[in-house]
Order: structure tokens, then sequence, then C-alpha cells
């Protein structure tokens, strides 16, 4: 059917921040969606508040808005734009709960915008899990056993019924926030109580038990002539009971017959057709008792997904793009397949090859946490890996997860610590899974305590006892039979070398001795039916190689692996930007990455994708097969970094700043001494091995000290310490856990900036010549990690000598480091003098939003630097002063705010500090520093209040500020009430303020009031570890009853000033396009 | 996942042999009643694995349909290259005649219960004309069309290689069927009085099967005819059209094709390595019902007066998928 001519305007919502539950998949999918709906002629504009996503760039769409996802700021946008439609299906659940309020409250039928992709009413079912139950029911599917419930008593009486366990899940939250399983009533009662909580409409389902059942996904496409096809079966290796973004994963299904198969399709059908969603992708998710096969549905989302984003890469076909054309008509038979270009998309996708996905978690960040996995997710990243069989795909997804080598339980460990482990899944289960077998555990026993199918286990037996078999060998006596089955089974070099104790250097040579290399197999979407036109490679040990390199100018991009806290989209952002700009410059671009969730690994991103683990190995042997002009380590984070000199010395020609220059900026004496050359001041510093060294180094230097590791092993924590005491603990406590056993990898103590403001510093390069790209200002003070502290850009308070300072200093740093490409550099800034904290010479996470900022491509740049092009010649829009050139800013403020995912762990406290844990970001624009703090805050969820009551409550320290801060509060018209320290400092500054007791203190108290919704924003900042309790349980409570929570004096400074501002504003709006176009502002 | 009795398709395995990359070596289904492996074993198929069969399906894609010797005893390549060209080509072969059944025998047996169609089956029909008086969801319903309570049709199906599951799905739809050897005469099938038909699928090319295109000439117009893939193939012949040999045939379950007559595209199980050339059919009597959007090639026809529809691939579907289960023609009752 030809496209719809009614419509011509389309608004697109994306997802905003990255959140647990919530990724880069929707980067992807938005991006994908603007791309398909601009070629089929359509106007796109786009709203999304997170700045670091290849969908904000200008070019995506036509019209780009980066404001927060509420509400009031859309129905501004929608007044402007008058789009004719909406598309909700592509920015995840919040693009589609966000639509569904623009609906309910009549915004669309005022401004006469459709809804397409799905109806209002096919959203509700689908999402309403009683009306998606009864949907089922209607055409004959079981689903389990269940009901709604709104209150405590009436879910306890019902569980009761149901019997125990019982699966809680609350309505309308996403990841499946505050879901959980009881096993008694007396767990049921609290978990309940937290359940409803987490729900907005205070509602939860609480279901029949179907744990340990098998879990299956079927990722669907239907268009409006009703023609339906499976894109992927998926398969959880980790049974129900997990969250399937918790699971491993593999696909397509390994477990079924056909005739089971073909059931769980038609059942596909038929809940798409009874649901209504008339076109696009929807994932439905299956459970199959192993016993009977009794087949019950579980869910479905009406929309694209992580589990679509997965299976678009697993299968090569490209969900959301489809999706977004099945929406404004086009049928799947008219719509080509880009890979066979002969073939129509109206197919199913054919796998001649095994896809596995492990989660990444990350625990560590997060201390007090439980980390139990439930039917809530908490992982923050996910690989996934291709091989020709289950083992292959398993062991390549595993060294995909960085560290590269599985992880093994220590010796000691005893069974029934073992059982455990199986039993109770966590993070590390798989590596537990494999001890087990190494140890001899019968194959019923695993099965018996993980519940996880024979079949895999039996697999995983299968890689124990080959290891077995080369253990037994050794790098002389190996054949060449044992060490290609190895191999061929997933080994790495790197675990061959561990068996036998050599280097993966005499493993690789050995395997080249022998001729045993991999090939590089594609997906084709077709299991090789049909000849496919796009190189999306993966390597096999087989005989046929199909990459069919060309010779021609190229360059390879690292990209960054799978996401986690400090290494996320941002540096998928730059691998992107890279590759757009070689391809323009005439360069065949190379991405190698294995991170499902990400624009890079889109096919169409780069002229080819190798979908491989980021290892010296697999890199290597890509290179080997590519023979590239120059391969990019500086785009994507820390991951491909760590590879740069092993790839150097392997012949590997790394383009743009020197590996060794990398190196340098991050060894400390090296640095400290370029430093001292360059007469460049940084914060006293001293390593230490031993506690009596770290405390005489703490005295010389002078508290407080910051206190480190040299190298992050298991997410020890960086401390700030204001007493020897904390310096002495930490290092015994750091060599226990065998941190320091390496000298070189030494505890690192640096003298502690108080109250200095922190800067970053973006910076270009080309060897010659350098343009800073942006100067950041922190609005919390030195000491919170420079990702979980919001930034302004241009600098708000900073004085034009120490701007003067920065610039002059970041000048020589990157000539010094004869930088070619980004760099940023982070400084402190205490009484006007300017410190130097660290410098790294390769982008950071900041490059998206400042690009955003500016309106320069930043990484797009950086990349034709690293190939050879010059500043000079490229013609930024740049000002001079005193001979050092920088970046034009415009006339308005750009606020960079962090989102935390502190509502997925429960029981962590909420208090920044010098580890990062903000798992994305968002930016709020506007002509003022307040009013762009003001929606940053409200786009990272922080709804400052305009009116109501403030809670504060501060330490010693900042009692000498507060009073500035609560007078602005006051000023704007909000009650103020505080704790007796804070509040007899208040009322000495003439503030009127209404005491309130703490915790401890009698009732009812703070924690009381915020329950209760009587506060409506809380200031509270650390008051040190005597009243730890205390605090804590205050910031809990926030959280959880969503009350904004502001842990730094700045911040709450940066606050007011945003309540100022608002008060009687109507949302201000503007779309990036008209912004860059805005003239720029002088400097200071 | 293992074998079962219930998914079997026929008395015997016919494949020579299995060629794959991974072979399990143990099965995990809860109805699995012996691995692959001992399933093999039992049927006397030889089993190579570790092969990397990509490569050879690009292969066949490029070179067409090979013959093909599998070989563990060490003889020289050489002599196994002469071995395969030795062997008889597919094309002008009666194959079918050498794996019918020997004697005519009744099917009642229906689906396993685990396949039972869903109450709101897919789709609406190909011949959407449902029974006088009845809804088409009411016939959907019932997923039957029955003549009335408690009478059954009686479908004579020809055996040229038949899959179980086309019997047992007619059993679904209240019919009666006796399968009958493929040679067996025009005259003593109507003498077995069917309210129906059926060309069954089966092995090779439909042209040296002379018999049974002579045969379908005659119950044309005396009986009402359906066909599936070598029976569609045949009746594309009877009808006056010709069939050409394709480069690497149909096989698996994933084979878009599209209904001309709704204009929807159904995913559909197909295994063939012949066609029926649509532009041969005399297009006065013969109308195309489906194409094949991979490649345009013909999928289904149907007489444009006398009751004859036929498909080239496996409504069936076992395996594969169900899309094209609507097919069904009410029958005359007599």
């Amino acid at each position: 059917m030809p496209k719809r001519t009614d419509i011509k305007k389309i608004l697109i919502i994306g997802s905003g921040p990255i959140i647990i539950g919530q990724a880069c998949e929707f980067d992807y999918s938005g991006t994908q969606a603007c791309k398909a709906l601009r070629a089929e002629g359509y106007q796109v504009v786009l709203v999304n508040s997170n700045p670091a996503t290849i969908m904000t760039d200008p070019e995506t769409a036509d019209r780009t808005y980066i404001e927060p996802l509420s509400r009031e700021y859309l129905e501004a946008i929608i007044a402007i734009e008058r789009p004719d439609a909406v598309l909700p299906t592509v920015g995840g659940q919040t693009g589609l709960n966000l639509a569904v309020e623009l609906a309910e409250t009549g915004v669309l039928e005022t401004y006469g915008v459709k809804l397409i992709g799905a109806s209002l009413r096919a959203i509700k079912i689908a999402e309403d899990r009683l009306l998606f139950k009864d949907a089922c029911r209607k055409i004959g599917l079981e689903v389990p056993a269940s009901a709604v419930v709104t209150n405590i008593p009436e879910a306890i009486t019902l569980a009761d019924e149901l019997g125990y366990p019982v699966v809680i899940r609350p309505s309308f939250t996403l990841g499946g926030t505050g879901g959980s399983i009881a096993y008694n009533r007396e767990e049921f009662s609290d978990l309940i109580s937290r359940a409803l909580d987490a729900s907005p409409v205070h509602q939860a389902l609480i279901e029949e038990s179907v744990i340990g059942w098998k879990e299956f996904e079927l990722e669907v496409m239907r268009d409006v002539r009703d023609n339906f096809v499976v894109i992927c079966s998926i398969e959880n290796v980790d049974p129900m009971g997990i969250h399937t973004g918790d699971s491993i994963t593999v696909a397509p299904a390994q477990t079924l017959t056909d005739k089971e198969y073909q059931r769980m399709r038609d059942a596909a059908a038929a809940i798409i057709r009874e649901v209504g969603v008339e076109t696009g992708g929807s994932n439905i998710q299956f459970a199959v008792d192993p016993e009977t096969g009794r087949m019950t549905v579980i869910e479905m989302n009406p929309r694209v997904s992580r589990s679509s984003a997965l299976a678009s890469k697993a299968t090569g076909f490209p969900i959301a793009k489809i999706a977004a054309k099945l929406a404004v008509g086009m049928t799947l038979d008219e719509i080509p397949n880009d890979i066979t270009r002969k073939t129509p998309s109206c197919f199913e996708p054919t796998i001649d090859y095994v896809v596995a996905k492990i989660p990444k978690f990350q625990f560590e960040k997060f201390p007090g946490s439980e980390s139990t996995l439930t039917t809530q997710m908490k992982s923050v990243g996910e690989v996934m890996a291709i091989g020709r069989t289950f083992q292959e795909a398993l062991c390549k997804a595993i060294r995909a997860l960085e560290p590269s080598t599985a992880w093994r339980p220590p010796a000691e460990v005893n069974t029934a610590l073992l059982r455990e482990k199986l039993h109770v899944p966590g993070p590390d289960r798989l590596h537990w899974l494999f001890e087990a077998l190494e140890r001899g555990m019968t194959r019923e026993e695993v099965c018996d305590l993980t519940r996880i199918d024979p079949w895999f286990i039996r697999q995983m037996e299968e890689m124990v006892a080959l290891d077995q078999r080369v253990a037994a060998s050794s790098l002389e006596t190996v054949s060449r039979e044992l060490l290609l089955e190895a191999k061929r089974s997933g080994a790495s070099d790197e675990e061959l070398a561990k068996l036998w104790n050599v280097s993966s250097a005499d493993i690789r040579a050995r395997r080249h001795e022998f001729g045993v290399r991999p090939v590089f197999k594609r997906v084709d979407t077709c299991a090789a039916e049909f000849e496919s036109f796009t190189p999306y490679l993966y390597s096999t040990y087989e005989d046929e190689d199909e990459s069919a390199a060309v010779d021609r100018p190229k360059i390879v991009i690292l990209g960054s692996g799978p996401n986690r806290i400090g290494q996320g989209i941002e540096f998928d952002y730059c691998c992107c930007h890279a590759a757009f700009a070689l391809k323009e410059d005439g360069f065949e671009t190379i991405m190698v990455n294995c991170n499902p969730e990400t624009v890079s690994t889109d096919y169409d991103t780069s002229d080819r994708l190798y979908f491989e683990p980021l290892t010296l190995e697999d890199v290597l042997a890509i290179l080997d097969r590519e023979k590239p002009q120059g391969v990019i380590v500086q785009f994507g984070g820390q991951t491909p970094l760590n590879l740069a000199l092993a790839l150097k010395s392997n012949g590997a020609k790394i383009v743009g700043t020197d590996p060794e220059s990398i190196d340098l900026a991050e060894d400390r004496r090296r640095f400290g001494r370029l430093l001292d050359e360059l007469k460049i001041p940084q914060p006293r510093n001293a390593t230490a091995l031993a506690p009596d060294e770290a405390v005489r180094a703490a005295k010389e230097i002078g508290l407080p000290v910051l206190v480190r590791p040299s190298y992050v092993l298991g997410g020890r924590a960086m401390v700030i310490a204001y007493d020897l005491k904390t310096v002495e603990d930490y290092v015994i406590q750091a060599a226990q856990i065998g941190t320091t056993s390496d000298p070189k990898r030494p505890i690192l103590i640096d003298q502690f900036l108080e109250d200095a403001t922190e800067v970053d510093v973006d910076a270009l390069a080309d060897g010659e010549d350098v343009v800073i790209a942006g100067i950041m200002e922190h609005i919390e003070e030195a000491g919170i990690h420079s990702g979980d502290s919001s930034c302004v850009l241009p600098a708000v308070t900073l004085k034009p000598a120490v701007l003067e300072q920065i610039r002059s200093y970041t000048s020589r740093l990157a000539r010094a480091l004869n930088v070619v490409g980004l760099m940023n550099v982070q400084y402190a800034i205490q009484r006007d003098t300017v410190y130097v904290l660290e410098v790294n010479p390769r982008a950071s996470r900041t490059i998206p939003y400042v690009s955003k900022a500016t309106g320069v491509p930043l990484a797009k740049v950086a990349a034709r630097l690293m190939t050879g092009r010059k500043l000079k010649d490229l013609h930024l829009p740049v000002i001079e002063t005193n001979g050092v050139k920088e970046l034009a800013v415009r006339d308005f403020y750009a606020v960079k705010s962090p989102v935390f995912p502190f509502n997925k762990f429960r029981g962590v406290d909420t208090i920044l500090g010098p580890e990062m844990r903000s798992t994305g970001e968002v930016m709020g624009v506007s002509s003022t520093f307040g009013l762009a703090f003001a929606k940053a805050q409200l786009a990272a969820g922080q709804r400052l209040p305009l009116e109501g009551t403030v809670f504060i409550s501060v330490n010693d320290h900042d009692k000498r500020h507060v009073a500035s801060v609560a007078k602005e509060l006051a000023t704007a018209g909000l009650k103020i009430i505080a704790t007796r320290g804070t509040a007899t400092a208040l009322t000495r500054a003439g503030i009127e303020v209404e005491g309130v007791y703490k915790v401890n203190e009698g009732r009812p108290n703070i924690v009381d009031l915020i329950k209760t919704g009587k506060v409506h924003l809380v200031i509270n900042t650390p008051l040190g570890r005597e009243s730890f309790y205390d605090e804590k349980s205050i910031r809990r409570a926030a959280i959880r009853y969503n009350v904004p929570c502001i842990t730094t004096l700045s911040a709450a400074s940066a606050a007011a000033r945003g309540i100022r501002a608002m008060a009687g504003h109507a949302p201000d709006v503007a779309a990036l396009q008209d912004l860059h176009r805005r003239k720029s502002a002088a400097l200071p | 996942m293992g074998a079962n009795s219930e998914d079997e398709e026929s008395s015997k395995t016919y494949i020579e042999a299995l060629v794959v990359r991974d072979f399990s070596s143990i099965a995990s289904n809860w109805r699995s009643a012996e691995s692959a492996h001992e399933y093999l074993e039992r049927h006397g198929v030889p089993v190579i694995w570790d092969v990397d069969t990509r490569a050879l399906v690009r292969h066949l894609r490029d070179a067409g349909a090979l013959r093909g010797v599998l070989a563990t005893d060490g003889t020289p390549a050489e002599q196994l290259i002469a071995e395969a060209r030795a062997l008889p080509l597919m094309a002008g072969q009666d194959l079918a005649s050498r794996v019918t059944t020997a004697k005519k025998y009744d099917w009642t047996q229906g689906s396993v219960a685990l396949i039972k169609p869903l109450a709101a089956a897919a789709g609406a029909g190909l011949l959407s004309a449902g029974r006088a008086g009845k809804s088409a969801a009411a016939a959907k319903a019932k997923a039957a069309l029955a003549p009335d309570e408690g009478r059954r049709y009686r479908v004579v199906a020809y055996d040229f290689g038949i899959k179980q599951n086309i019997l047992r799905l007619l059993a679904d739809h209240a019919c009666s069927v006796t399968v009958v050897p493929a040679k067996t005469s025009a005259e003593d099938v109507l003498a077995l009085k069917p309210d129906g038909v059926f060309i069954s699928n089966g092995p090779g090319d439909p042209e040296p099967v002379t018999y049974a295109i002579a045969n379908i000439r005659k119950l044309l117009g005396r009986v009402p005819i359906f066909g599936i893939c070598l029976g569609h193939q045949l009746c594309g012949l009877a009808l006056g059209g010709r069939t050409f040999k394709l480069k690497f045939g149909h096989h698996g379950s994933n084979h878009p094709v599209k209904n001309l007559l709704t204009g929807k595209v159904e995913i559909t199980a197909q295994n063939h390595g012949f066609c029926v050339d649509p532009d041969s059919l005399p297009a006065s009597d013969v109308e195309v019902t489906h194409i094949n959007l991979n490649d345009f090639t013909n999928e289904g026809l149907r007489h444009r007066s006398l009751p004859l529809f036929s498909v080239q691939y496996h409504p069936e579907a076992s395996p594969g998928p169900h899309d094209a289960r609507y097919l069904r023609r009410p029958l005359p009752v007599r």
C-alpha cells in the first residue's frame, strides 16, 4: 500500500537519558526512524533530552529539540511545529508513556495530531496487564493466574490464595522497576508496598509464579495489510524469574521443536491482532513449562524495545527502520531488504549462526545494593557475540564483557556456597556454573539448582571437557587438530595461554604456524540463500572467508563495547561521527564493536561492520584481514585505549595522538614531570604500597586527601579522607583484596582541593594548532566525579583571568602531548589558582554535549585531524584571544545534568562522590543559566518546585554559605523548614524558617513529612559518618517518594536560581537548528 | 530436541544423509522420545557434522543443485567425484512411483493436541465464500468445514510421497481419507465416490509422471481437485502448462508468497526443485493465484470454471509456519 499522503510532518519522541532498562537501543531505533521517514519524504521533528545521542544531531531530523520530556514542553513544541502525526513507538517506555499522556490530556486532539504506529487503545491493552491478560484469554491463550491490587490488605489476601512464591509487578513502570518475587507473606507485605509506590497509578499485579520455566521472546512485525512476520526468536538461558534484560539470551531459540515454535508463532500473530497493533514491531514473551510444555503468555511491548534492537543486530533485519515505514502505511512486501536488495522485507530471517547476549552488571558501584537477579532489571549494558555454534557464541560473548578472561571463583569456595551461588542467581552465575562443572558436579544437580535447560548445561560441560583435554596438552605438544578444535569451540588465545601458562602472543604465533586463523562470515538475513550487499561480519574458525576486503584507503574505528557507568553512549556517538566524517572524506570506514544496543553496530553507519569482541586477538585478526591505513582508538573510551600500545607493537598504525602520549598522560610520575616542566600546577600527590607509607604521604600532602587505586578493580571506590585513620583503613582494605600486591599498581594519594570549582575543557589539536572546544564549569564542587556533576557552557562564574589561564594551560598541554584529535583536561580552581587534575588525550564524555552546544561536530573534526587534515583548513568558527583559539559560544546557556539509577538499587545512599554512578545525562538550554539548569533538572527527573516547602539540612562547612541559597528560595515564595543546626544558622541570617525533627529526635520527623508529601525539595549535604543513618534515610525517602533531592550546596544555589527563573515562565523551547544559527556571544 | 513419533511425516526417512555444522548429542524436550542421533541411526541415515555448511550453501547458490557422495572410507576425491557424476540427474526421473504406497489405506488420525488451531485462527479464506447461512467467523471458530453434524467428507489422496501432516489436517477438517498408490487409475478413484481428490506432494520432476497427468485430466470437472507441491505441478501440466527446473530450488520455511486474490503475504514452507511456468498456462482457463516474492515464480493456480486449485508451497507446513492453513474449500454436499 502506498505511504500516507495526509501526513507531512511527524513528531518522534525519544527516550531521554540513558537509564537502566532504557539505553542506547532507543538512539538506534529513533535514529533509524528519523532516517527512514525522511527518506520517504516526510519532515521529522524530534524531541529528546539526551544530547549524547546521534538522533539529536542537527542532521538527523529536520527540527531537533533537546528539551525535557514532559507534557508541557511537548505541548509547546507541538504548538510551534504543528506536526500531523506523532510516532510514539521508537522512544522506549518514556516515549510511549508521554504519547499516551499527550493523547489523554487532549493535547493531540487540540492540535490535530494523529498517533501512528500504535493506537491509544492498542497501547492501553498491551500495557495494562489486566486488559492484556483478558485479551489473551479471549483468544484461547493461557496466562499466569493473577490479580490487580491497589492496596496492601487486598493484596495479601489474594497472594495467600495464589500461593507463594508470587510475582509482583507494578503497573506502568519501565525495566520492571519495583518488580519482585515474594517467597512468603512477610516478604510479600514489604515488597507489595514498594511496588505500589513505584507505580504511577498506585497499582500492581500479583501473579502466579512461573519461576524456573523456560523463557522465550518473539520479535514480530505487522503491517496495515495484516501481513505478519517473526523477525527473530530469542531463548533465555536463564529461566523465568530473571528479567530478560538481566538474562543471558540466545538467538535463535535452541530447545523448541518446529511444532512448539509454530504454536508460539501462531500465538504471537493472534496476540498482535487481538491487541490491535496495526503496524510496527512488537515483542512478545512466553513461558514454557519444561515438564509439560504448557505455554503461557507473559507480556508484550507494542513498540520497538531492547530485544528488538538485539533481534535487529542478530538477524540484520532493521526492525525500527521498517516499523517507521509501516507506520506511514507502507507494507512489508513493498519495502526491499537492504541486505539482499532483490528480495522484499516481507520474510522471516534465517540464521545460520548462533547469537549470545550477556548482560553487564556493576553492583560494585552501588555498595549495599542487593545483587540477586530478579524481575527488576539491574544490568547497565550488554554484549552480543556471533558464532557458528552456541559454544563459540557464548565464549565470544564472555570475552567481550571485559575483563576479557572469565572470572573464576577462588578454589577454597566450598560446595555449599557453590550450590547457593547456582541457586540464587547473581551477576556472576555463569562463572560459578563453569566452576561447578569443573569440579565435577553432575549435570542433573546443576540443572536442578539453576533451572537452566539441560541442553545449555550440556554445552557447557562439553566446553569444560575440552578445556581439560587442552590443559593436558601444552604449547609444544598440542596438535593442530586439538588447537583448531579449541578455537572452533570459541576458546580465546588468552584462555589457552592461561591453561598452558604462556603468553597470548605465544598462542597466536603457534596458531599462525599451524595456519589456524579465523575466517569472516556475513550476517545476511537469509543464511546465504541470496547474495548480500552489506558487509556485516563475524569471525569463526571455518573454511570459507566472505569478508571480500577491498583495496582502498580505509580506517578501522574501535568501538567502546558494553555500556557501563562512565563509558556509554557518548563514546558510541564519537565512533559514529568518526565513521560519518571519514566516509565523507572518501575513506572506507570499518567499525568494530560488540554492543548490540548502539548506532555504531547498525550496518548502515559504516561501510563495513565487524561485530566482534574488542580484545587484542579479535582486533588483530580484523586488521590482518583488512590491512587498513589507520586505526582509531581514541573515540571508544577506555576499551580501545587499553589495546592501543599492544596494537601498535603488533604493527598497527594508530592514527591521531600517539599511544605513547596517551600512556604518558596516564603515568602519574611522567605526567607530573611534564607539568613541572610546563610550570602548570597540580594538586600535591604521592603513591603508596603500604599503610604506613600512605599515612606518611598523606601527612606530607596535608589533609584532606583523595585516596584511590591506580587501577580500578572490582569497583574499589575513591574516598576523600579527612583524617589519617581513613587513609590507613583504606590501604589495609585494599591490601586485603590484593589490589596493592602489584608494585606497578600502588595506591594514589592526592591533595584534595576543598571548595574548589571544577572545570572540564575539551580541545581539538592537529599537532600544530589547538582549538579550545568548550570550557565547562561544574555546578558541583571538585571532589564529585565529573560525570556525576552538572556543568554549564559557557562558564558562569569564572573570572576572565582564570579563563585566560585555562586556555593557556590547555593549549600548552595539547602541544606538549602532541595531541592529534581530541583532548580533555579537568581543572580545579581554588582561590583563583588553576590546578590540573587530569588530562585525557582522547574523546571525553562531554564531546556530544559540547558539540550540541557549539554547533560544531567535534568528533567529526577530530577524525579528520587524525587522518591528516589541518585545523586551519577546516574553517571552524573560532575567536582568538592572546594567541589561543576557542570555538565561539552562542548566546545561550547549555546545562548538562546527570541521571542516577538509585531507584533500582534499594538501600544505596545517593550522595555524590569521586566515584561515578550516573548512567546518563540530559541537557537543558535557555537564555539564562537558572532556567537552563531548571530545565536540565526537570529533564533528569527532578522537577524543581515553584511553590511549597523546601527542607534544608547542611553540614557545618556549608552552614557558612547556606543563607544566600535560602534567601533566594524564600524570595521565590517557598517555605523553608530545617533541622536544628541549619535552622539556627538561617534564623541568625534573618531568614524565616520552621524547625523539624531529625529521624531520631521524635515524630513527625522529616522522613514522615517526605512520605506524606509535605516536602517538595530536599537540600541535604552530607554531614559525615555520625549521622549517616539519619541522612541516608532522608535521601532514600526522597528518592522513593520522588521528591527532588540535592546533595551539594552549589547545586542548591543553581536550583534556587532556576526556581526563580522558572516562576511565571511558560516553557521556552528552541530547535537546535535555530540555536546554532544564533549569533555568537563575545568571550569574557 | 530429539525426535518423537508425533512429529513424523512418513513411515520412514527419505533423506540419504544429513550434513550439519553442529550436531547436538543430547535431546532436551518434554516430547522427546529419543535423541536425533538415535533416531537417524535407527533409520540408517549417516550424519556428517563440523562441516562449513554455509560455504556449501554459497556453493550451491552459485552452482545450482548438485549431486553428491558422502564417504568416510578414504576413497580418493577424484573417484568420489566420478561416482557423484555417475548418479542419475533428478530431471526426467519418475521418483514418485518409488516412494508411493504399495496399496491403498484409510487415514483418520488428526493433529496432536499441541498444535490445535487457536480459537481465532489467522486470516480470511482463500475462497472466502463460506457455507451459505453461516458467517465466515463462525466457520472459522469451528475450525472445520464439516458437511453436517456427524458426516465426514470422503477424500481420495494420491500418494506421490505424501506428508502425513496433510492427512492429519484433512482429518481435522472432517475428511475421511483414502490414500491410494500413485498409479491408481482415475476410474478406480471415481469408483470410491470421493467428495474430492487430493494430489499429493512428492519428490523430483513432474514431467515423467505422465500417468498422473493423464489421470488428473480425466478427473478434472468430475470431482473437486486440490494439489500441493508436486501435485500442483502435475495439475499445471494437466491443464496444458509446462514446468522447468529451478537453479537451486525453494527449500525452507520462510518463503514469502503473495496471495494475489487478497493481496496478503503468507510465510510458507517449501521444498521443490521444479516449478510451473505461468506463461505456459492457458489464461482463459487458469488463473494464477499465488506468486513467490523472492523470485516471482508461480506458487498457486485455480481453474476459472472447474473445481481445481493447487499450491506450490506446503500449506500444511510441518515443519513451517501455519500462515497458509486457511487453504480449504467448501465441498459440495451430495
